[in-house]
């Protein structure tokens, strides 16, 4: 049977594109480091595939079409657009699916009980997928399944199906008849207002971000869905419900408290990272 | 429905590099154009149409006015940023464009930007 080896949740921050580079800035020195001690355990554990949740910036899924759970089962993917190429620097880049475990994870005739997902043939991925990927694969020689959450245009799924998620990739992944080693990575940020009148001047609700690693670093499942309500969530910065999809990662390890779990400081707001690797 | 129009024509913006410099080259002449493209019956999801007050809002890139009209954050400031690019240099630079930014939304609070 398939194996989730490892889960991890990492920031996207294009801006980090252009300033992480060598020589490191100070500030940017422990984003760096935590990106590679992720990065040192996909490779040290054998990672075969990985599963990446994510949040589409309003590119490839608009008002027009706004699903809550997308399953990638493309056999390839086209990454970024022409506007974060030129805003952030990026560059384009080619992945390679996985259509047999996306098949898996989104069912083939009946939806799973307790979580709806859309399915995409057809996915342009934007920098909320392929930072974390550049940084922790950079080869980006590993298959991808994308999940992604509406996290951006409410209505927004709950906290709770967010778990829900994290538990069917879990019993997937452990039911897949496969040798594979799965990592799940999940991708967000802490609290982050991006376009509102708090934007880019540090964290706009630090008690949020203590909060937000206290439930990892605890396990304390039940505490992260309570402490995720919409409304507390929106006060923490207009786009902080990407945080939510950390919930995913914590559910899909049984809830119990991560290896690692830090708000990390840095000239932008507090970057999450979040690991828990298989004890076995 | 406004905002949701609104939403559609800073995306569709933002997202090309060509568009980007014709709306930055004459704002209204491009606004009018974009409105002219609707789709009518033989394109019947291809609908543009805007108020009065948001087609002057994006003719005079008015940014404070469209964020009190409910255009939706995330993608008002990527659209901004966009059409303010080209003025970067010595005296005025992305850092500049954020307080500046920052400083005209902020009386409006946050506004509902639901459509």
């Amino acid at each position: 049977m398939a194996k989730l080896v490892l889960a991890a949740a990492t920031p996207h921050n294009p801006l980090l594109w252009r300033a992480m580079r060598d020589p490191m800035p100070d500030d940017l020195a422990g984003v760096a480091g935590n990106f590679a001690r992720i990065r040192d355990a996909i490779r040290d554990l054998g990672v075969d595939v990985l599963v990446v949740v994510g949040t589409d910036h309003i590119r490839q899924f608009f008002f027009d079409h706004a699903p809550a759970f997308v399953v990638g089962k493309a056999a390839h993917y086209h990454g970024t657009y022409e506007n974060e190429v030129r805003t952030f620097g990026m560059e384009y880049v080619e992945l390679t699916g996985h259509p047999d475990l996306a098949e898996r994870i989104a069912g083939r005739e009946l939806l799973p009980e307790a979580i709806d997902f859309a399915v995409s043939h057809e996915w342009r991925l934007d920098h909320g997928f392929v930072i974390p990927l550049q940084y922790l694969r950079p080869e980006l020689d590993l298959p991808i399944v994308p999940i992604h959450t509406n996290a951006t245009l409410p209505p927004l799924p709950s906290p709770r199906r967010f778990a829900v998620l994290g538990e069917h990739l879990r019993e997937t992944i452990a039911g897949w008849e496969s040798d594979a080693r799965v990592a799940l990575i999940t991708s967000g940020h802490m609290a982050t207002d991006v376009g509102g009148p708090r934007q880019f001047a540090g964290s706009p609700d630090p008690a949020f971000d203590a909060e937000a690693v206290a439930w990892m670093r605890d396990g304390d499942l039940e505490g992260a869905i309570a402490g995720c309500r919409f409304d507390r969530v929106m006060a923490a910065g207009n786009v902080t419900y990407q945080y939510v999809n950390v919930i995913t990662a914590l559910a899909a390890m049984g809830g119990r408290p991560a290896d690692l779990a830090e708000a990390t400081e840095s000239r932008f707001a507090s970057s999450p990272f979040f690991m828990w690797r298989d004890p076995a | 429905m406004s905002k949701y129009m609104i939403d559609k024509f800073m995306r569709a913006v933002e997202m090309s590099d060509a568009d980007v410099a014709r709306y930055v080259a004459d704002p209204a002449a491009f606004v009018d154009a974009w409105l002219a493209g609707a789709g009518g019956p033989h394109r019947p999801t291809d609908d543009r149409s805007l108020t009065e007050a948001e087609r002057a809002a994006f003719a005079t890139i008015d940014h404070e006015a469209l964020y009190a009209l409910g255009a939706h954050p995330y993608l008002l400031w990527h659209f901004i940023e966009a059409a303010h690019t080209h003025e970067f240099g010595d005296g005025f630079g992305w850092r500049d464009l954020v307080e500046r930014y920052r400083a005209d939304v902020a009386p409006h609070g946050h506004v509902d930007y639901i459509p």
